[in-house]
């Protein structure tokens, strides 16, 4: 078969975004096509840039409590547990028992609401409108749950450098366990609505070629490195909080395919329901939050805090002078280095394939973007 | 290299200076300080020995910018933080090619300090706006600057105080 490009036919540019449905958020990606072949996707970032980082260097570090929920929405309780983490560490402040068993709770129900509606939308990108009604469903139930406690549903701001703001209540408890059940009388409705779907799984199957090499040289982590077969996961290589007291599988895939990547998020959610159940019933009394100086300077010196996030490792490296405000604060987000492969994973690859595997990757823009 | 002694082993032959330090009050593992000019044969060594690329970020001190590289091991828990100061041209050589994923975080320290990597593929802007080369907004200002003493832990690294058992 000739080429196109042997019969004289041209390269041309396909402009994708800043706002399109498949980017999930202002991300532009510039294809160069042949015919419906992308030859050369090169993403475009910083659309949604607001520069963290410096914001961090520029008020006192309670201040900056709020800011760290606005750059992965998704994952806001996850990313308050990183920037709390990281301060205790270099302050050398602990927080109590319960409080570290709340903060686990609440990042694992946060976790669980990114994967649903992660579950959703990839099927929604892949042309199915259904399940994302089914998992809207669900993931209501768990906002509900943290909306109460937190009084957020979105941008939480519950964590506090040595517990947390408010304490969980019967009710809670109570209402956890209740949604734990459903989750689990929902997921083989899932099972045969999207897993066993055959359109959906030719979508899927064999695209997008992710391997152990490729993720070293890109720095690739989260459920996408596990579906090439490693078992790598922070809760579990360099446990924080209170991991090390539960008992869950870290699931792998080894196809390394957008499948696998499906496949080990949807086994996270019942591992994230089996560390709930467990963290609800050990759940220790004693208070919610430690006593900590009004107010806390950050030492001299530096600390990371890294932590398991719905797309991958998030570090915080926070470095203090002796002042309230942080002399320097670099956040590693997972979806940067994820995304920093698309060029190489893409090239050659029909366009229709390029959005599941966009869609696989579980992009969160305003993280990238920072 | 399959732990954290081996790998401190294979640094000798560059050589250069490593420290170990407390996980549980830095959340890293080693610290290593080593010339611009090592850069490229440490990084063929971690890429060499499985090591994956966390992140690149910049920090300006009195005496400088400095250009920090984390990187860590699916294998293993060896995570690492290498500090390397910068030419006397603002430079100092890439690494994209030894780990692909550094040519975004490459690109984002130039943005951000103004740092130029040697021989890098693309150094274009971009988190910022091309008309805003010039920005490099991580930079501080004269008055405000600390030297690499200024940052460094003053005491032994103490453990962390116990939580206190009484309501706040």
């Amino acid at each position: 078969m000739t080429t196109r490009a042997e019969k004289g036919e041209q390269r041309y540019v396909l402009n994708m975004g800043p706002q399109h449905p498949s980017t999930h958020g202002v991300l532009r990606v510039i294809l160069e096509m042949e015919g419906e072949y992308v030859m050369d996707p090169q993403p475009v970032l910083g659309y949604g840039h607001r520069m963290h980082e410096k914001m961090a260097e520029c008020r006192s570090w309670p201040n900056f409590l709020p800011n760290a929920a606005r750059m992965d929405y998704l994952a806001a309780l996850i990313y308050n547990h990183g920037y709390v983490g990281v301060v205790e560490r270099l302050a050398g402040i602990e927080a109590t028992p319960r409080a570290e068993y709340i903060r686990v709770i609440t990042s694992e129900l946060n976790r669980l609401q990114s994967h649903l509606l992660w579950l959703g939308v990839l099927v929604l990108d892949l042309g199915a409108f259904t399940p994302i009604m089914y998992t809207f469903e669900d993931r209501e139930k768990i906002l509900d749950i943290l909306e109460d406690v937190t009084g957020s549903r979105l941008t939480y701001c519950y964590m506090r450098v040595g517990g947390v703001v408010r304490d969980i209540d019967d009710k809670f408890v109570e209402r956890t366990r209740e949604y734990i059940k459903w989750q689990r009388s929902r997921m083989p409705m899932y099972d045969k609505l999207v897993t066993g779907n055959i359109i959906f799984r030719k979508r899927i199957e064999q695209i997008g070629e992710f391997s152990p090499d490729m993720a070293r040289r890109y720095g690739l982590t989260g459920p996408v490195l596990r579906g090439t077969g490693i078992p790598y996961d922070i809760r579990r290589a360099e446990p924080y909080s209170v991991y090390p007291e539960f008992d869950f599988e870290i699931p792998t895939e080894t196809s390394g395919d957008c499948m696998a990547a499906y496949l080990v998020r949807v086994r996270e959610i019942e591992q994230s329901l089996r560390i709930l159940e467990q963290a609800l019933d050990k759940l220790p009394d004693g208070p919610f939050m430690a006593k900590v100086p009004k107010k806390l300077k950050l030492p001299a010196g530096d600390a990371c805090y890294t932590v398991e996030s719905p797309r991958g490792e998030l570090v915080y490296h926070l470095i203090g002078d002796g002042s309230d405000t942080p002399y320097r604060m670099k956040i590693r987000v997972p979806s940067f280095s994820n995304l920093s492969l698309l060029p190489e994973l893409c090239s050659g690859m029909l366009l229709s394939d390029l959005c599941a595997c966009m869609g696989s990757l579980d992009l969160v823009i305003p993280e990238i973007d920072r | 290299m399959e732990s954290k002694d081996s790998v401190i082993a294979a640094f000798k032959k560059i050589p250069v200076t490593v420290e170990e330090v407390q996980f549980a009050q830095r959340g890293y593992h080693l610290e290593i300080t080593l010339e611009a000019g090592q850069l490229r044969a440490f990084a063929e060594l971690l890429r060499t020995g499985n090591f994956y690329l966390s992140f690149v970020s910049g920090l300006h001190l009195a005496t400088g910018i400095e250009v920090s590289y984390q990187f860590a091991n699916y294998g293993f828990p060896c995570r690492l933080l290498a500090n390397v100061g910068v030419d006397a041209d603002n430079s100092v050589p890439t690494i994209a090619d030894i780990f692909q994923g550094a040519n975004w975080h490459e690109r984002e320290t130039k943005d951000f300090y103004g740092v130029i990597f040697r021989d890098h593929p693309n150094l274009k802007p971009l988190l910022l706006a091309e008309d805003m080369e010039d920005l490099k907004p991580l930079l501080k200002k004269e008055k405000t600057l600390k030297d690499r003493a200024g940052i460094s832990r003053t005491e032994p690294e103490a453990q962390p105080t116990p939580a206190v058992k009484e309501d706040a």
